[in-house]
């Protein structure tokens, strides 16, 4: 499976920033999955949480109480919460 | 000068000895964790720049009222950030300097002031500026919501057309010895300008020091709502540089504090050291006096 690089990032600290191949997340009309090759895409994140499969196959999950912004181009995904 | 002068002299340097010392020594730790947390926030605040960078450039934000270039472009904001307190060397001087020339070439009624700190309202309110807003800027540890209010209430004001250009003056953290006044456009947002301000928070080492271009691809697809979605993503893109802006600049305060509080303890150590070493020499000069009277009586009544 392909991976893509993914930014996760909180004010002060790096959770994330590494190769991932998959990241799932909630937004305002629903969950959605990135995976390699995403289209440039925008959205808002709800609060909740995201899943994150890192390309070694570890998983990661992260808390998001404030919502966020996440952002695809270039396959490379950034997420701020 | 008499020896009881310079006695009160040396204690009155000492006592300020002190105090400089104290102040340089909570500074240094205060500098300490400022420094940490502007130099830990700047991953954040690239990132979250750089989308604004792609953001701006692509065709999704060309019609965006914080995009646009205003009509109302006589008029201008001025976001300037310094410190409540003084004793920090040239800092403010140089951040109000800075701020001042940038806003030297508009009439003073056309310009609009957001003061976050003390000193840079004073010095705008004294000089008849109108000052929209005055924050104090008293606390280290800053939540990114207190940001979040100034970036909306500068973003309506823009939107509303209050008017056409929004500065920022703050000083760029560089090390403990150098901090450098920047004023940086960030409204309305452009590709170049959000450029600029990602090229002023790259580390000068490390994993993020090289500069990656920043593409815009040409389009995005936006959920849920395009007008909607993209107001709240600015807004708080817009946010995340300003609080950022505002961790510089605490940075750069504890470090020129502790600068200067350093100096002038070792100043007045030398002051002190100088006032003794002058104390001594009337003193002896006092004695060899009065022993050469001394001297001087005795022979006269020997002979």
């Amino acid at each position: 499976m392909k991976a893509f690089h993914l930014t996760v990032a909180r004010v002060g600290e790096n959770l994330f920033d590494g190769e991932a191949l998959s990241l799932t997340a909630r937004g305002k009309e629903g969950a959605f999955q990135i995976l390699a090759g995403h289209e440039a895409f925008v959205s808002e994140l709800v609060p909740g949480e995201i899943h994150v499969v890192a390309a070694d196959n570890k998983r990661y999950h992260f808390e998001t109480p404030r919502g966020g912004v996440v952002e695809v181009s270039h396959n490379q995904a950034t997420v701020l919460l | 000068m008499a020896l009881k002068d310079i006695k009160s002299k040396i204690k009155a340097t000492e006592r300020t000895h002190k105090v400089t010392r104290a102040m340089e020594a909570v500074s240094a730790v205060k500098m300490r964790k400022t420094q940490s947390a502007a130099l830990a926030g700047r991953p954040y605040a690239r990132a979250a720049l750089s989308i604004l960078a792609r953001l701006s450039g692509s065709a999704a934000l060309a019609n965006h009222p914080l995009v646009k270039e205003a009509d109302a472009l006589s008029k201008i904001a001025l976001l300037i950030i310094t410190s409540d307190k003084g004793l920090a060397g040239a800092l403010n001087g140089g951040v109000i300097k800075a701020a001042a020339d940038a806003i030297a070439a508009y009439p003073i009624e056309n310009v609009t002031v957001y003061a976050y700190g003390k000193k840079g309202e004073e010095y705008f309110a004294r000089r008849g500026y109108r000052i929209a807003h005055a924050y104090e800027n008293k606390k280290d540890d800053i939540e990114l919501s207190a940001m979040e209010e100034l970036a909306a209430a500068l973003s309506h004001e823009f939107e509303a057309g209050a008017f056409g250009e929004a500065l920022a003056a703050y000083s760029n953290f560089k090390s403990t010895f150098e901090q450098l006044s920047s004023v940086r456009r960030f409204l309305p947002l452009s590709l170049s300008s959000v450029e600029r301000l990602v090229a002023d928070i790259v580390p000068v080492k490390g994993k993020w020091s090289e500069l990656k271009a920043i593409e815009a691809p040409a389009s995005y697809v936006i959920e849920p709502e395009e007008s909607e979605m993209l107001s709240y993503v600015v807004s708080r893109l817009v946010s995340i540089s300003l609080y950022h802006l505002l961790l510089e600049s605490k940075a750069s305060e504890h470090s020129a504090r502790m600068v200067a509080m350093k100096n002038a303890s070792d100043k007045s150590e030398e002051v002190a050291r100088d006032l003794t070493r002058l104390f001594n020499k009337i003193r002896q000069a006092g004695i060899t006096r009065e022993v050469s009277e001394i001297v001087g009586g005795r022979e006269a009544l020997a002979t």
